[in-house]
C-alpha cells in the first residue's frame, strides 16, 4: 500500500506537467503510463474494463473537442474546405490546424480525467474521509454518517420501489417516483433523528465550541492573502513581493487549521505508516517537481510549448521532457516492491 | 443585527466575491487571459481559491450551526441526495439532467442559507467520494451547488413577504428558480476551464479585446458546446420541482418542529 500523501504529491506533480504542455507526444506518452497504472490498479481490484471505459472516454474527448474546434475555429492555413460564412457560429475555413488543436484539448482533458480517475482507484473512501484536516471535525463527522447511511438509504429505496411496482406504479413517469422518495425521505430522516438522540446522550449534544471569531478571521486573512499573492503575480509584479503574501496565507491557514484541530479529540484505530519506499518515492517526485519548476523559470523546455498554429508542424522533443513522461510509472515502483 | 449574523453575512459576501472574481477575472484583466503562459495557472489557481472560500464558509457553518441534530439531519439528507445522483450515474438522464437540486433548492428555501448551502456541498462531495469523481472540478461544483441551496434564502424572502406561502405562486416561483439554476450552474462551471482547457481559437479569450467582447466570445462558446445540456438540467428541474415540492415541505415542516429539541443541563 503506497501512503496517501505520496499518491497526493504524485497527482500535483502529473497534474502540473499535464497542464503545463501542448505537446501531444508528450501528452500520448503520458496517457499510455497512466493506462498502465490504472490498469494495474484495476487488476488488483478486481475492477473489469477499467482500460476500456477510460479509453472511450478518451476517445469520446477527442472526437467532441476535434469537432467543435474545427467546426468553431477558423484559424490555420491548411484549409480542408470552407463553410459559407453566412452560416452563424460555424461559417469560415474547416482547417486541419484548428483539428489538431482539438486534439490536443482532448488529450489534456482526458489525461486529467484518467489522473483521477487513477486517484480514485488508489485510494480508499476511508483515506479520502481521512485527509479533511481534523479542523473540521463535524464536518468530516457528517460526511462520514451519509457514507455509512448510503447503502442503507440505496437497500431502502429499493424496497420501496419493489413495494410501489407491486401495487401497480409504472414508474415510467417523473410523477410515479414521488411514491419513493416521500416514504424513504420520511423513513430516513426517522433514523437521523433517531440518531441525533442517541448521539446527544453519548455527549454529543454541545455545539461545536469553536465560536471564537478570530479563527475564522484568521482564515479569511489567509485566504486574501493567497488572493492578493495570486493578482500580484498575474500582474507580473516582482516574486519577491508575490511570493512573501502566498507564505503568509498559506502559513496563516495552516496554522489556524492546526490549532483548531488540536481542539477536536479524535480516536485513530489505523494508521498509515511511511515505509521506506513511501519517503524514496516522495523525494524522487519532489526532486521531479524542482527540476522541473527550475527548468520552466529558466525557459529550459521550450518544446512543452507546442501550438499547431499557424501552420501545423511536428512537435519538437527534449530529452528532458521524455523524462517527465516517466512520471505516472513512478507508483509501479513501489507496487512492484509490494 | 447580533455579531455573530454580522460575521456570517461579511464571511459570505467576502467568499462570494472572491469565488466569483476568481472565476471572472479573464473577463477584466489583459493578465490573467494571457493564455500561453496561464494554462496551466489558472485553473489550479481558481480551484484553490474556491477551495479555500469553501474552507470558510464551511468553517462558519460548523461553528454557529452544526450540533449533534444538525449533523444527522444534514448527513442523511446529504445522503438520500448523493443517493439520486448515484442514480443519476447509474441510469443516465438526458443531457446535463441531474434529480440532484430539487433537495438542495428546498433545502435553502425551507431551512435557511447555511443548511442549503451545506446540503448542496455536501451532496456533491459524498457522492464524488462514493462514485470516484474527485477531480478538480469538484470545489467548483461543491461552491456552485452550494450557492445553488444559499440563494433559495431570496425565495423565502418573497414568499413570506408576499404572503404566497402554500400559494400556487409558491411552486411557480421556486420552479423558475430551478431553472434559472440549471443555466446558471452550467455557465459556472463552464468558467473554471473556459477557455484554457476547452475551447479552440476564436472562441478563446481575445488578448486585445475589451470584456464585452471578451463576454460575447464566452456567451458563442457556451451556446454552442452547453446550452442543450444546460436546458435539459433546466427542464428536469423545472418539473422535479414543480411536482415534488408541495410533498417534500410538508415532510420537511413536520420534521423542523421534530429537530428542535433542546438540551438542557
Amino acid at each position: 500500500m503506497i501512503h496517501s500523501i505520496v499518491w497526493m504529491i504524485w497527482l500535483l506533480v502529473v497534474m502540473v506537467f499535464i497542464l503545463s504542455t501542448r505537446n501531444p507526444i508528450y501528452l500520448g506518452l503520458i496517457l499510455v503510463g497512466l493506462l498502465f497504472l490504472g490498469h494495474r490498479l484495476a487488476r488488483e481490484k478486481k475492477i473489469k474494463n477499467w482500460v476500456l471505459a477510460n479509453l472511450r472516454f478518451l476517445l469520446t474527448m477527442i472526437l467532441l473537442s476535434t469537432l467543435i474546434n474545427g467546426f468553431f475555429s477558423h484559424v490555420g492555413q491548411t484549409i480542408l474546405f470552407t463553410i459559407p460564412q453566412k452560416w452563424p457560429l460555424i461559417g469560415g475555413n474547416f482547417t486541419l490546424e484548428s483539428l489538431v488543436y482539438g486534439v490536443i484539448n482532448g488529450l489534456v482533458i482526458g489525461a486529467l480525467y484518467i489522473l483521477f480517475n487513477i486517484i480514485n482507484l488508489a485510494l480508499s473512501i476511508k483515506q479520502l474521509t481521512r485527509m479533511i484536516p481534523r479542523a473540521f471535525h463535524p464536518i468530516t463527522m457528517m460526511v462520514t454518517i451519509s457514507l455509512t447511511f448510503f447503502p442503507s438509504i440505496q437497500k431502502r429505496a429499493r424496497e420501496i420501489k419493489e413495494a410501489q411496482m407491486i401495487r401497480g406504479n409504472p414508474m415510467k413517469k417523473i410523477v410515479d417516483w414521488l411514491p419513493i422518495l416521500i416514504p424513504l425521505l420520511v423513513t430516513s430522516l426517522e433514523n437521523a433523528f433517531l440518531l441525533a438522540e442517541s448521539m446527544t446522550t453519548r455527549g454529543f449534544h454541545q455545539p461545536i465550541d469553536l465560536r471564537a471569531p478570530g479563527n475564522l478571521i484568521s482564515l479569511i486573512l489567509g485566504t486574501f492573502f493567497v488572493f492578493s499573492g495570486w493578482m500580484m503575480h498575474l500582474f507580473n509584479y516582482p516574486r519577491y513581493l508575490s511570493a512573501p503574501l502566498f507564505v503568509i496565507g498559506f502559513g496563516l491557514i495552516l496554522l489556524t487549521l492546526m490549532a483548531v484541530g488540536k481542539h477536536s479529540k479524535i480516536t485513530r484505530y489505523h494508521h498509515e505508516e511511511w515505509k521506506p519506499m513511501d519517503i524514496m518515492i516522495t523525494i524522487i517526485i519532489a526532486l521531479y517537481l524542482v527540476i522541473f519548476i527550475y527548468l520552466r523559470w529558466a525557459d529550459g523546455l521550450p518544446s512543452l510549448n507546442y501550438s499547431p498554429y499557424p501552420y501545423l508542424s511536428m512537435p519538437a522533443l527534449q530529452t528532458i521532457g521524455l523524462l517527465f513522461c516517466i512520471l505516472p510509472f513512478v507508483p509501479m515502483i513501489i507496487k512492484r516492491h509490494d | 443585527m447580533n455579531s455573530t449574523r454580522l460575521l456570517r453575512l461579511a464571511t459570505d459576501l467576502i467568499v462570494i466575491f472572491l469565488g466569483l472574481f476568481s472565476l471572472t477575472s479573464p473577463f477584466f484583466f489583459t493578465q490573467a487571459r494571457d493564455i500561453d503562459n496561464q494554462a496551466a495557472a489558472f485553473p489550479i489557481m481558481v480551484s484553490l481559491i474556491i477551495l479555500l472560500c469553501l474552507m470558510i464558509v464551511i468553517f462558519e457553518a460548523q461553528t454557529s450551526l452544526l450540533d449533534s441534530k444538525m449533523i444527522a439531519f444534514l448527513a442523511v439528507l446529504t445522503a438520500i441526495n448523493a443517493g439520486l445522483r448515484f442514480l443519476e450515474n447509474a441510469i443516465p438522464g438526458p443531457g446535463g439532467f441531474s434529480p440532484i437540486f430539487f433537495l438542495i433548492i428546498l433545502s435553502g428555501y425551507y431551512f435557511g442559507s447555511r443548511i442549503g448551502f451545506l446540503v448542496g456541498a455536501m451532496t456533491l462531495l459524498v457522492s464524488a467520494i462514493i462514485t470516484g469523481g474527485i477531480g478538480p472540478w469538484l470545489p467548483g461544483q461543491m461552491i456552485t451547488a452550494g450557492w445553488v441551496g444559499q440563494s433559495a434564502i431570496i425565495l423565502t424572502f418573497l414568499v413570506d413577504k408576499f404572503a404566497w406561502r402554500g400559494k400556487p405562486v409558491e411552486i411557480i416561483l421556486l420552479s423558475g428558480f430551478g431553472g434559472l439554476w440549471g443555466i446558471l450552474y452550467g455557465v459556472i462551471m463552464n468558467l473554471w476551464f473556459w477557455p484554457f482547457l476547452g475551447a479552440g481559437a476564436g472562441q478563446t479569450f481575445s488578448h486585445t479585446a475589451g470584456a464585452l467582447e471578451n463576454l460575447q466570445r464566452y456567451v458563442a462558446y457556451y451556446l454552442a458546446t452547453s446550452l442543450v445540456w444546460d436546458i435539459t438540467r433546466t427542464v428536469g428541474n423545472i418539473l422535479i420541482i414543480s411536482i415534488m415540492t408541495t410533498s417534500v415541505l410538508k415532510v420537511f415542516q413536520r420534521f423542523k418542529q421534530r429537530f428542535s429539541f433542546q438540551i438542557q443541563g
